[in-house]
């Protein structure tokens, strides 16, 4: 095994410059593939981010209803003992809500909105609490002032420090009526939601509805798959209401999550087909320019299944450099756009699809290793032709070319 | 190899008997048949790929824009200059009906005014923020689908009757027949109020519109919000939407003051910005299939020329110039290409044809689509631009292979290159 080790190696080196031009080849298509898996896996992490954030969560507890009618008769009251353990470290966060549709009206303007009341303390698991604010964000549930977003605000033309007007439907199925304060403005990159969601202390919006309900209870977990753990175990201390995870809430986010996954593939087996064409050609032009010589071996007594190994292990020692190179070079360039790709020139068209305007790009080890593999079994299928071509001129033939 | 030599000893007078080359070339191809069909096929694979998904791309960005402008917004509309950013009551295009007359004198242009008005809609006890739309129903049906998708009851046909997305009669508790009564401001700074009838419910397929949209008569609105003869919108679009290019001019002369013509790539700037996305990264993805493909032309080319240094250095000391050699290796990559192209283009050209009349079903992929304002078949766009845009990249990518593998034949000192083995 290693003279045929060696015995390859040999042969590789013998045509530098042809070997080198697959190389190079192989290299340009694992790092091409390598570098779009970054870009692709980070639009799928953006994209559930994205819908995560959109106050969301990875998995959320309503009642019975809510979704159709959202209306605060569809509301449930909420004690902390309620809320099931959880493993430590599988939790980020959890806020519960109280979310009605509402009319707001500054001087001049109407809109129809939703109004959330929120705990300031706790909406770090979702996009307001990152979001850049203009004046102040919320002090606490107690806050009877309002968070507006910087689109709606410009719409109602109005700004930080006024007052706006808003109507809302209480739990008796009146509606109420109330002047709120601006307390800031909140920028969420993109204008959908900041034209949405109006945000107001919890305690201050259940006093004006007259509830100590909440509609709304959203976990934040730490990785993606931990939602179905979280999902179970909500559940069962819910047995009254309705628990579903991001993916049944946002299915079209969740179609297009997979249809990211599926992409991966079908980029790795275009760009591996095009690349199979060059390496079966070089392949064999490397295997008929010794079929002299591998007629003799084997007129000496080597058997075929070795002249098949020496090919395989050829194509296998190409493929592994070739891979290695290209994995360099993809990490190279993911280095360098680590920091994220600008889009914010495209940034209503990347909110369309579902992400943010900076892709940040993401690296995982595991796709990188399975490209790996891939590649080498392609290198491994891509040289069974060339084997065989040169098995089934017999030795005798061989030798006199 | 101890093929017979096939090029002839170039004198002055062949020199120009580019038959010859042609020939030749030809013939020298299929010295080695199998690495002739590998390279061509790696040609044909590239030019298949990119032609078809170039023209899928095309036709789903065609299908895209077809229906975002067919579903509510059309091709192009008429608004005050500062409504798109301010969106007040008072900024309206007037006066309105003349406007619309001299419109409609374009011959296949189909015209709907619009009047919106933010309101509090409510049924009995429950109320919701809405936008109430005073649109003219039967210019609507020609020229936007939305007003297909009544689920319930009908369009309203007198003007007390309204139209109401079924999200928000739910969450209202309203029915068919029910009073809706609107509550807004008035233009003049008044209260304006309507109070109409339900006639009919609709689902779009868009819980946020259906939520915020409700639709009656213009006149209605005019009259209940005081706006008289001003609309916020007209709305335009062609049969086809490839004539509105050609009529801009016309519909955009003319117009009443502060009013501008947007046409949809202005209205529909995301769906603009997302074919744009889109392109950016398809060019990537083509980028390095070709590049791919060119390089594995220019390995078989490596090939080709060091399997026939003999060959060379005999030529050569028979006094024939570096030139003709290199040029008769440039149409050898030349017929590679066609012949790799042809398949390529053959094959593209039959599944693109068979796609563009059958459309390709979306399948699973359907609801996603409708998102993203895709209908449910895709149909590619045929395109000159689609079919030979990879072939020529791929054209000069095999020219410059060939060329730069054949410089070393200036350098070929002919004694040394036939003792070659």
């Amino acid at each position: 095994m290693k003279l045929l080790f060696q015995l390859s190696i040999r042969n590789l080196l013998r045509n530098k410059r042809r070997n080198a031009m697959l190389l190079v080849a192989i290299a340009v298509a694992v790092a091409g593939v390598n570098a779009s898996n970054t870009l692709l896996r980070g639009y799928q992490y953006g994209m559930l981010e994205s819908a995560i954030n959109n106050l969301t969560g990875h998995v959320k507890v309503m009642a019975e209803g809510y979704v159709d009618d959202p209306n605060v008769k569809h509301s449930f009251q909420l004690n902390s003992e309620q809320l099931p353990q959880l493993p430590v470290g599988m939790v980020v966060g959890w806020a519960d809500r109280l979310r009605v549709p509402a009319v707001i009206m500054s001087e001049r303007e109407t809109r129809g909105i939703e109004l959330v009341g929120v705990d300031p303390a706790k909406e770090s698991i979702s996009f307001i609490g990152e979001a850049k604010i203009e004046g102040e964000f919320l002090q606490g549930a107690d806050d009877g002032r309002v968070l507006v977003g910087k689109e709606l605000a410009r719409q109602l033309q109005t700004a930080v420090g006024r007052r706006l007007v808003l109507i809302a439907q209480g739990a008796d199925g009146l509606n109420r009526e109330r002047g709120y304060r601006i307390a800031g403005t909140y920028d969420a990159e993109g204008t959908g939601l900041e034209k949405n969601y109006v945000f107001v202390g919890l305690n201050s919006l259940q006093a004006l509805l007259e509830t100590e309900a909440v509609t709304e209870l959203s976990v934040r977990v730490d990785r993606e798959e931990q939602r179905l753990p979280a999902k179970s175990a909500l559940r069962a201390a819910f047995p009254d209401l309705q628990v579903k995870d991001w993916r049944e809430l946002d299915p079209q986010v969740a179609e297009m999550f997979k249809f990211a996954d599926a992409s991966l593939f079908i980029w790795f087996f275009l760009m591996m087909g095009a690349l199979t064409f060059g390496l079966v050609n070089s392949l064999i032009a490397a295997v008929m320019e010794r079929v002299k010589e591998l007629g003799m071996m084997r007129a000496l007594g080597m058997q075929n299944s070795t002249v098949l190994v020496q090919v395989v292990l050829e194509s296998i020692i190409l493929m592994t450099v070739g891979v290695v190179l290209g994995t360099g070079i993809s990490l190279l360039i993911y280095w360098s756009i680590a920091d994220g790709i600008d889009l914010s020139a495209y940034a209503e068209g990347a909110e369309m699809v579902g992400v943010s305007s900076i892709l940040q790009p993401v690296l995982l080890s595991e796709d990188v290793f399975l490209v790996a593999v891939m590649s080498i079994i392609l290198g491994i299928l891509a040289s069974f032709y060339p084997a065989w071509r040169v098995i089934k001129i017999r030795p005798l033939d061989a030798l006199r070319r | 190899m101890t093929q017979t030599l096939s090029l002839p000893v170039p004198t002055k007078a062949s020199k120009g008997d580019t038959g010859l080359t042609w020939r030749l070339a030809w013939r020298n191809l299929w010295r080695n048949p199998r690495r002739t069909w590998l390279t061509a096929g790696g040609i044909a694979f590239a030019s298949l790929l990119v032609t078809l998904s170039m023209s899928l791309q095309q036709g789903s960005y065609d299908a895209m824009v077809s229906s975002a402008t067919g579903f509510y917004l059309g091709q192009a509309q008429i608004n005050h200059v500062l409504y798109e950013e301010e969106g007040k009551l008072e900024q309206t295009v007037a006066p309105a009906d003349e406007l619309r007359r001299s419109l409609e004198q374009v011959p296949g242009l189909h015209v709907a005014p619009r009047a919106q008005v933010f309101a509090l809609a409510s049924v009995g006890q429950r109320s919701f923020g809405a936008a109430v739309v005073g649109v003219d129903f039967e210019v609507e049906q020609k020229l936007v689908s939305f007003f297909d998708r009544v689920t319930q009851g009908r369009l309203p046909v007198d003007e007390g009757e309204v139209l109401v997305g079924e999200a928000l009669a739910r969450n209202l508790g309203a029915q068919l027949g029910d009073e809706l009564v609107l509550l807004g401001t008035g233009k003049e700074g008044g209260i304006g109020a309507l109070a109409l009838t339900i006639a009919g419910l609709y689902d779009s397929g868009r819980p946020e519109l259906d939520r915020s949209l409700v639709f009656t008569h213009l006149a209605s609105v005019q009259n209940g919000f005081g706006l008289g003869d001003e609309v916020h919108a007209m709305v335009l679009g062609f049969d086809e939407i490839e004539a509105l290019a050609p009529n801009l001019p016309r519909l955009s002369r003319g117009l009443p003051d502060n009013a501008e013509l947007r046409t949809w790539q202005q209205l529909l700037p995301e769906v603009v910005q997302s074919i744009e996305l889109d392109r950016i990264s398809a060019v990537l993805f083509y980028g390095s299939i070709l590049v791919l493909v060119t390089f594995s032309v220019v390995n078989t080319f490596i090939m080709i020329i060091f399997e026939r240094t003999r060959e060379f250095g005999m030529l050569l000391a028979l006094g024939t110039r570096p030139g003709i050699i290199m040029r008769q290796v440039q149409a050898e990559a030349l017929m590679m290409w066609l012949v790799g192209t042809a398949i390529g283009l053959l094959l593209s050209n039959l599944l693109v044809g068979w796609a563009a009349v059958q459309g390709i079903p979306l399948g699973m992929m359907e609801e996603m689509a409708a998102q993203y304002y895709m209908p449910s078949r895709l149909y590619p766009a045929i395109s000159l631009y689609a079919m030979s845009l990879a072939p020529l990249v791929l054209l000069v990518g095999t020219q410059l292979a060939a060329f730069f593998v054949t410089l070393r034949v200036r350098r070929l000192k002919p004694v040394e290159a036939l003792r070659a083995e």
